[in-house]
């Protein structure tokens, strides 16, 4: 009998632990909700802001007039280590400094759950161009109305950036970065940032993820690109110095949860 | 009694008419059945499947000069069909506004066995491939916005978008894809040298044109390989560079030295009706282009290595080899292509 009754206890104990481990995962995060990612342009330590002189390491004035990229492939990791991918055809965005509605991009239809991580793709990835047309939807026709579409080889832009630059041999002359695939390389790269607070999706709440995204760091990142040596960079090896940068280019400032 | 045998038969003529007027998707198949002489498909027909629909909104939309910004210059303007889908006679193309382009109109035929597209290559996915002299400021000109915003608004166009895709959607995906189909469809298989290749009725070749056929798996084949007569490969064939064009080739796309003045291996089909000839146009008779790899071979950093074997450059080729290889690639003329209703314009 006494020993039915430890078998009952240890039963009751065993359920309860049960019970309190449950109740460790909120049960409020079930359902879907939105989750928004802001990303803020920035120079170095300054608000982008264009036909603004920034001093680069390497003694170049440069004066920003477009910063545009292509985000896309958007995978959350949520505090478990589990992941959602936002369906790949509906992941496609083009971040335009211009035009501040693109800079803030609403994912719906999220999966309530407390988010840790968040990785993206800067640009068009291989897969996708070897799907052709396949899964492309309309945005070709967002990107060239954009100015993103690389006609020439029937591809997108990664990353525009242009402007003036001053050199020891030049004086705000023009200057260009194109990235995107070429002949040898995609340029596709991906960044995970950690988010220093929790992502609290719930069906009532949507959270915001204030990312920077530091445009400097494209030509004056780890890869330093010189414009006097060729301003006009939309191919060979400059390309995939700059797609390295990128992977140091976003860093999550704050989380808003509300 | 008449009545009704006229009222049965307009009742059957709504019912035949039905089909065609319906805005449902309409999933019927095209099989695509790859000629026994060919290598196999590089195109995925699984992410596009053919049919009918699909292929006839590709027509449609290859035929449509409303693509273009000045409304005209379709994709047919440039490549004509009896042609084999070159543009007759032009070194250069002139599209919208009379501009005139740097490179010949290549032809249009069995390019889902073939993997990269364009002279210099740009684009490896055929579906991708329009948009490159659709958004040409000196060809089409067009602009994606203003053609799905035209078609949207076109009630044959409605129509056919919702018989040929199941989401029925008016967008850049669904308008590159039918383009796609009517490009996989444009196969080019039924020449006498593929009914000889076949061991079918009227495939005899004479001996002048099977000698020719040695000569070129000898001299030419290399380059020029499999049934499709491509290796999809970009070679400089020694052509003088023009420093009017000063056209880099391949140069463009990859930025590597080693690429310069690299253009892609054209297959040879139909060719007795694509003239000029070259990524250029240089050359008007087939006769100028073999004396070029004969006789007119210019020596650079680039220049492909099975052009410049024991100290020779070029190929020698005797005026006797020379008449038996034209004779031999006038066997590649395929007239049930270049006249196959399927594809025409009217």
């Amino acid at each position: 009998m006494k020993l039915q009754l430890k078998k009952y206890v240890a039963v009751i104990a065993m359920a309860l632990a049960f019970v309190s481990c449950s109740s460790d995962d909120d049960t409020t995060t079930t359902g879907e909700g939105n989750l928004k990612l802001e990303f803020d342009n920035i120079y170095k330590t300054a608000d982008l802001a264009f036909n603004t002189a920034y001093t680069n390491s390497n003694g170049e004035v440069v004066k920003i007039n477009k910063a545009k990229y292509i985000v896309s492939n958007i995978v959350l990791t949520k505090a478990d280590g589990s992941t959602y991918s936002v369906p790949k055809s509906e992941s496609y965005f083009i971040v335009d400094e211009e035009v501040t509605s693109s800079t803030l991009i609403n994912l719906p239809n999220i999966p309530a759950g407390n988010y840790t991580k968040v990785k993206f793709g800067i640009g068009v990835d291989q897969a996708q161009f070897n799907l052709g047309a396949d899964g492309q939807g309309n945005f070709f026709t967002l990107a060239q109305t954009a100015g993103m579409m690389w006609s020439w080889s029937a591809g997108y832009k990664f990353v525009a950036l242009e402007g003036t630059f001053t050199s020891s041999s030049a004086t705000d002359s023009m200057f260009m970065v194109h990235t995107g695939k070429t002949g040898t390389d995609y340029n596709y790269t991906e960044v995970t940032v950690d988010l220093p607070d929790n992502a609290l999706v719930r069906t009532t709440i949507t959270p915001q993820i204030h990312i920077m995204a530091d445009v400097s760091q494209l030509i004056d990142g780890t890869n330093k690109i010189s414009f006097n040596d060729g301003a006009m960079v939309m191919g060979g090896n400059k390309l995939a110095q700059i797609t390295a940068n990128i992977s140091n280019m976003f860093e999550v400032h704050h989380v808003h949860n509300d | 009694m008449k009545i009704k045998h006229i009222l049965l038969l307009i009742f059957a003529m709504f019912f035949s008419c039905s089909d065609d007027d319906s805005d449902e998707y309409q999933n019927i198949p095209i099989e695509f059945n790859v000629p026994s002489n060919f290598p196999a498909l590089a195109y995925n027909l699984e992410t596009n499947p053919l049919t009918e629909k699909g292929f006839e909104l590709g027509k449609k939309l290859f035929y449509d000069g409303r693509l273009a910004s000045d409304g005209v210059v379709s994709c047919g303007f440039c490549h004509i069909q009896e042609d084999a889908f070159t543009h007759h006679g032009h070194t250069f193309s002139h599209g919208v506004g009379e501009s005139i382009g740097t490179r010949n109109t290549p032809s249009i035929q069995n390019l889902a066995f073939q993997t990269t597209f364009m002279w210099d290559g740009a684009t490896n996915h055929l579906d991708l491939q329009p948009i490159i002299p659709l958004t040409s400021p000196i060809e089409m000109d067009g602009n994606f916005e203003n053609i799905i915003s035209m078609m949207k608004n076109d009630s044959s166009y409605k129509k056919l978008f919702k018989q040929a895709f199941s989401n029925g959607e008016i967008n850049a995906e669904n308008m590159l894809k039918a383009l796609g189909q009517f490009m996989v469809m444009a196969t080019s298989s039924n020449s006498r040298f593929d009914k000889y290749r076949r061991n079918e009725n009227g495939g005899t070749l004479s001996t002048n044109e099977l000698e020719g056929y040695a000569i070129f798996n000898q001299k030419c084949a290399s380059c020029h390989a499999t049934d499709i007569f491509t290796d999809n490969s970009f070679r400089n064939n020694g052509l003088p560079v023009n420093p009017a064009l000063n056209d880099v080739g391949r140069y463009r796309v990859t930025e590597l030295s080693e690429d310069l003045y690299k253009f892609k291996v054209p297959s040879l089909r139909n060719i007795e009706k694509t003239a000029p000839y070259m990524h250029d146009g240089r050359f008007y008779t087939l006769d100028a282009v073999l004396e070029h790899y004969n006789n007119g071979v210019v020596n650079s950093e680039t220049l492909d290595s099975t052009l410049n074997s024991n100290s020779t450059l070029g190929i020698p080729l005797t005026n006797n080899e020379k008449t038996k290889i034209i004779a031999f690639l006038k066997t590649l003329t395929d007239n049930q292509y270049l006249t196959d209703k399927r594809f025409s314009e009217f």
